[in-house]
């Protein structure tokens, strides 16, 4: 009972990173129409960010997090200047796949640029807050957890605020939705775009600096983030903003169960067999809707 | 107010208007009519920036519209209200108006102006937290036209409002869209029937494959200008 107890605890704290992580690609899957493959090193990116912050000029957590989340929203903008905007309404090409690739090329690009200034070496970053606050028996979770779980719920309800009521987030969703409409009410879309994807790097650098102090800091840390992401927006079906927090908790729950009864290491293949089952039975996840048109 | 002069226009290669010219003096209801897919909705495209003009003159309240962006159009207060409502459905009600009012301008007095939209459509008020996809057809093309009042609109150009409404609400929205031309904005009104427009239009542009055939006030419009147009034999 006890393990069950703490399985869920972490898998719902997983979760909430799941949520705001793939949060980033769905917001840029509805607005642009493709996948942001760089959404994972936006992560890493943003972890690097807070360590350097933390560790080498010692500002406490909170300062890290918020330091790598602006850092990931300009590597996000940076990624929009470089491997999206130069193929918007390009009629030669298939905007959607090449931009999944360059975007692709890109995050490899930038893991390969913190290689050369940091080295390949995993480096540990503090937690936001230490020690474990016990609930029940043997049952306890770790502050950073609840930590986590405030954090996130803070950046949901903010991000849900914002594009229900502000003037920018209202464009977003516009500009996703109805294109032609958003243009005849002024709405200037490559503006939308860029700052879409600025708010995606912020997202993935919040969720890169939470997942940071779980496993390390390292070139590599947003490759597994993005294959979680690309799983939960699969079972979301991709564009969908509300699916993608149910599923964030599901695939987070899934994991975690996984892990403690099965064993760690079937949790990824797990994750790849629901990837694969979704594909074949519902392409179109459990919330999207089949073949959405777009004018 | 809006004056268009010798406009050719198209998609590509394939040039829909041509050497099209017609004047909207300011507070008038102007109709354009003429026979499905001969260029109306095209017209209102150029005219609100989302296809580019090949050549022509296109002068808005003494300003040169031509190569402008869409939003630039829209900020100079000349609102397209686009056929089929083109709503945003999973937005509600009230935030599809507040899009309405997306540009700064507009934005701060969104309040107010909501609130005017919400007197000429009281039903938008009862609605206003349901998403615009749960709208009956009349509702959406209110919704539609609501929309564009949300902007700082000098002139409104409503393709089509009455395309799939059942007649009683074609009264409705033709009833609304007189109150507006009288209070709110001047009216370009595109509309294929022109009967439905007859009690209020002051002049009326007939379009027939892309070119301006006919012009006058509705009395000098005859049955039989009509008639020649829409049986296909116009100019023989």
């Amino acid at each position: 009972m006890d393990t069950f107890a703490q399985a869920i605890i972490s898998g719902l704290v997983f979760g909430a990173i799941y949520a705001i992580m793939t949060m980033g690609l769905t917001l840029v899957y509805g607005c642009l129409r493709t996948l942001n493959m760089a959404q994972g090193a936006f992560g890493m990116v943003g972890g690097y960010a807070a360590w350097v912050i933390t560790t080498d000029m010692g500002a406490p957590p909170i300062v890290g997090l918020i330091v790598g989340a602006l850092a990931a929203a300009g590597v996000g903008m940076l990624t929009h200047f470089i491997s999206i905007r130069p193929l918007v309404g390009r009629k030669d090409i298939d905007f959607e796949m090449t931009a999944y690739i360059s975007t692709l090329v890109v995050a490899i690009v930038f893991s390969a640029a913190i290689i050369l200034m940091f080295g390949a070496r995993n480096k540990a970053i503090e937690p936001l807050i230490d020690g474990r606050l016990t609930i029940f028996g043997t049952v306890t979770v770790a502050w950073q957890q609840i930590a986590v779980a405030v954090v996130a719920f803070l950046c949901l309800g903010g991000l849900s605020l914002m594009l229900s009521k502000s003037r920018q987030g209202l464009s977003i969703m516009a500009v996703a939705q109805q294109f032609d409409a958003a243009k005849l009410m002024g709405v200037p879309a490559g503006r939308v775009y860029w700052v879409t994807m600025a708010l995606a790097g912020l997202l993935g650098g919040i969720a890169g600096v939470l997942l940071a102090p779980l496993y390390f800091v390292s070139p590599s840390a947003g490759d597994l983030p993005i294959l979680k992401g690309l799983t939960v927006a699969v079972v979301a079906g991709l564009g969908s903003i509300r699916g993608t927090i149910y599923a964030a908790f599901i695939i987070g729950l899934i994991e975690t169960l996984v892990a403690t009864y099965v064993g760690s290491l079937w949790s990824l293949p797990v994750l790849f067999a629901i990837i694969v089952v979704f594909m074949v039975v519902r392409p179109y996840g459990l919330f999207g809707k089949p073949e959405e048109e777009r004018l | 107010m809006l004056e268009v002069t010798g406009l050719r226009a198209g998609y590509g290669a394939a040039t829909v208007l041509e050497d099209v010219s017609i004047s909207v003096d300011e507070g008038k209801f102007v109709v354009v009519t003429g026979p499905n897919g001969h260029g109306k909705t095209t017209l209102l495209r150029v005219l609100s920036g989302l296809l580019p003009v090949n050549s022509g003159e296109i002068t808005f309240l003494g300003e040169r519209l031509n190569g402008r962006s869409a939003s630039s159009i829209v900020g100079r207060g000349l609102v397209h209200i686009p056929q089929g409502d083109l709503l945003f459905v999973d937005l509600t009600v009230e935030q599809n108006l507040y899009m309405g009012a997306y540009l700064r301008d507009a934005w701060k007095g969104r309040r107010e102006r909501i609130r005017r939209v919400y007197e000429l459509f009281p039903r938008l008020e009862e609605r206003r937290t349901q998403q615009a996809r749960t709208l009956s057809g009349g509702e959406r093309r209110m919704l539609g036209i609501g929309r564009g009042l949300m902007s700082n609109a000098r002139m409104l150009m409503v393709d089509e409002p009455a395309l799939g409404l059942a007649p009683v609400l074609v009264q409705e929205v033709y009833a609304t869209l007189d109150k507006i031309a009288r209070s709110e904005a001047t009216v370009l009104l595109v509309e294929e029937t022109l009967a439905n427009a007859r009690d209020i239009a002051d002049y009326v542009y007939l379009m027939d494959t892309g070119r301006i055939v006919h012009q006058g006030t509705m009395a000098e419009f005859g049955e039989d200008v009509l008639a020649s147009t829409y049986l296909g034999n116009s100019g023989s």
